[in-house]
């Protein structure tokens, strides 16, 4: 009867708990003494190491604005700090749309702050459309994002037209030739778009593809497409695919001693779990990455050696997602106001100067491009390859796997 | 006597219920989501228990049914059949699970029984993932559907339909168990060679618990599909719309009319309010609960008197 007690009256603390908390109120404007805002990030499920990185760069961002006293606030008349609520969104669709109800409706947040990645920021966006709250997004593919022509959010992502050069750029600035590159894109929103991408790319550049073809996502063998790379004596791979799927492609590679030139991987190579998980194999391997520490911009060199200093690692991402915080507070200050539909106004079509990924320019549609960097894994650290600044790395041949 | 206050009671919380959006704005009060969400997991606990709870053939296929009814909207939707929150789309919605229910159904239950059965509807679910994801443009491959979003106008018609489906689910399962169908059920989940022998078509019930509760995944997957505006398949084929319902079923006790309800409250709660506190860490705080809740109460909410009393006389 004690265990009857125990477990019936929890059972109603925890029910009374959870409606008392979903029932307050809005905010009075009077009363507004922060601004909130709200992000929902992958805190658990597969995207987990990603939501970590990002979670920092955004309560660095809110750090470092509040270090500044605030952001000004017209319509307040004085300058206010900023407060973060994260939501977890678990890496599932389902749960990002959730995390952003949770975030408007109990959190009510004023505005919101990017998840990361196509399949999750997409029906986040759409809960933001239903209650006409900003939306400031990024890591969403911007052609997917203009089809469903939203009117609530913005997107800083990577410029399109402009992606396959990343790649085909340091092919043709290898030593060697490369003549019979392979496209493996990862059967997904994501891996379908940058496919159709870097297939247009091979043509622009004067590059027939050898091997062409979607690989399933969370597969366990792939001998049949290394089989084929080796038939077709494939001398250059440009696949996409998760960290985990990759580590498996290559390390199936090597037992089957199939050799490449080039290897260069999206989505999944840029991660500290792939070099954890390939070690002295990684070396070598390309990487993309949305940002460089040794990017020419302001506050870059800072930025990524407070990274080192808090992970002892490197990051090609928070760059990116700290840019896009300081582009939301700057929007706010020059709007004036925290209302939703005046802070996208101030975004679309203005460019915002000085952030740590450079000028950003917003067109007339919300969207914003960046050029998409290159890195090669060397010595457990990614070095830029691409944009070719002064100085950067020049990119070495890979060796065949018995000569290494 | 107590059947009818029963019912008074249970037509009063539903009166209770529907005043919600009329007492809290649905656009900016989190309660009226939180209970949305709370009816669309008691409609789709409710499916399990009529299979599990009181046929005994453990089903691990919801999600299954919940995604094909889901798609249905969508492509629906697309080719012009079905228009935003259509009944009678919402209804095929229900239909088309439920035959494919019958269609599997007959082969599976005819042949395979307890694990072996689980696993069966388990690999249900993979098979139509991986279809969905096979479909090219008719089903949107890997990157699923979208409907527009623009059609949206309110959170209220989503609540009513929510609850609507509660009670549906609900009183479904009351009418089945409470009629001579019921008491055939529960004779094949306690004795199915008795049951038999006694003149009850056992693949037959078996088949109609297993379609009627497809049937309402199927129109739970709808709504979900009108809500989120993206159909993607490894959301909707996700597992975890089976094994939350089956945890919530479980919990309040499954086989019980009250149980799923019970469990349903209690995990959602818990769920929501570990996110808030703890939102990193969630998933360890409610896992650990429903760990203690599973030790302590392995009968479930509904069943604690009878618990007690077992303890009582082993003591």
């Amino acid at each position: 009867m004690k265990v009857k007690r125990i477990f019936t009256f929890s059972g109603l603390v925890f029910l009374v708990l959870a409606m008392c908390l979903m029932s307050f109120g809005p905010v009075a404007a009077a009363d507004k003494k922060e601004i909130v805002i709200g992000t929902h990030l992958s805190l658990t499920g597969m995207l987990a190491m990603s939501g970590t990185e990002q979670k920092w760069s955004y309560e660095q961002a809110v750090a470092d604005i509040n270090k500044a006293g605030g952001i000004l606030v017209k319509e307040y008349g004085r300058k206010l700090p900023v407060r973060l609520v994260v939501a977890d969104d678990e890496s599932d669709p389902g749960k990002a749309a959730a995390a952003v109800e949770n975030l408007i409706k109990l959190q009510k947040v004023d505005l919101i702050l990017s998840g990361h990645s196509t399949p999750l920021t997409i029906p986040s966006m759409v809960t933001s459309e239903k209650y006409k709250k900003y939306y400031h997004g990024t890591t969403c593919l911007i052609p997917v994002w203009a089809e469903q022509q939203f009117k609530w959010s913005t997107m800083f992502f990577i410029d399109m037209p402009s992606f396959p050069d990343a790649a085909y750029n340091v092919i043709n600035s290898l030593p060697e030739k490369v003549e019979r590159p392979a496209l493996l894109m990862e059967d997904t929103l994501d891996g379908r778009g940058l496919g159709g991408v870097l297939r247009g790319g091979a043509e622009k550049f004067g590059y027939k593809l050898a091997v062409d073809e979607p690989w399933a996502v969370g597969s366990k063998d792939y001998s049949s497409q290394i089989l084929k790379l080796k038939a077709k004596r494939v001398d250059a791979v440009l696949i996409f695919g998760s960290a985990a799927d990759t580590v498996t492609f290559l390390r199936q590679m090597k037992e089957s001693n199939a050799n490449v030139k080039y290897f260069h991987g999206y989505k999944g190579t840029w991660t500290a779990e792939f070099i954890d998980a390939t070690g002295k194999d990684g070396q070598y391997v390309m990487c993309d990455g949305f940002w460089s520490e040794t990017y020419p911009y302001p506050g870059a060199k800072e930025l990524g050696a407070r990274f080192t200093k808090d992970y002892n690692k490197q990051s090609v991402s928070v760059g990116l997602f700290y840019a896009t915080a300081q582009i939301l507070f700057e929007a706010i200050e020059r709007a004036g106001s925290l209302d939703s539909a005046k802070v996208r106004d101030a975004v679309v079509n203005n460019e915002f100067k000085a952030t740590v990924m450079g000028d950003v320019k917003y067109g007339p549609d919300g969207s914003a491009g960046f050029q998409i960097g290159t890195f090669q894994w060397w010595d457990g650290r990614q070095k830029l390859a691409y944009p070719f600044l002064e100085g950067a790395w020049k990119t070495k041949i890979m060796p065949p796997w018995d000569k290494r | 006597m107590k059947n009818k206050r029963n019912i008074g009671l249970f037509i009063l919380f539903v009166a209770l219920f529907a005043c919600v959006p009329l007492i809290f704005d649905p656009e900016t009060n989190y309660l009226v989501y939180f209970l949305f969400m709370v009816f669309s997991y008691l409609a789709l606990a409710q499916s399990w228990n009529l299979v599990a709870g009181y046929t005994g053939q453990i089903s691990l296929g919801i999600h299954a049914f919940f995604g094909f009814g889901a798609y249905i909207i969508a492509i629906g939707w697309r080719e012009g059949l079905i228009g935003y929150l259509d009944p009678i789309g919402m209804f095929l919605s229900g239909l088309g699970p439920a035959v494919l229910a019958i269609a599997i159904g007959i082969p599976l239950l005819s042949k395979l029984r307890g694990d072996y059965f689980a696993l069966g509807t388990l690999g249900l679910g993979e098979i139509l993932r991986t279809i969905f994801i096979q479909g090219g443009a008719f089903t949107g491959g890997s990157a699923g559907l979208m409907m527009p979003s623009s059609a949206y106008i309110s959170m209220a018609p989503y609540y009513y339909i929510a609850l609507l489906l509660a009670v549906f689910a609900t009183a479904v399962t009351y009418l089945m168990v409470h009629s001579t169908v019921g008491w055939a059920l529960i004779a094949v989940r306690d004795d199915e060679t008795a049951a038999a022998a006694n003149g009850i078509n056992v693949l037959m019930y078996k088949v109609l618990a297993f379609a009627v509760g497809a049937f309402m995944a199927g129109l739970c997957g709808s709504l979900q599909a009108y809500y989120l505006f993206h159909i993607h398949p490894q959301n909707f084929f996700g597992l975890n719309w089976t094994l939350y319902p089956i945890l919530m079923c479980i919990m309040g006790g499954s086989g019980t009319l009250m149980g799923p309800v019970i469990g349903v409250l209690f995990l959602t709660a818990v769920f929501e309010l570990a996110k808030i506190w703890l939102p990193e860490i969630h998933p360890i705080i409610s896992g650990a609960l429903i760990i203690a809740a599973i030790l302590f109460l392995p009968e479930g909410f509904t069943r604690i008197k009878l618990f007690g009393s077992f303890r009582r006389k082993r003591a």
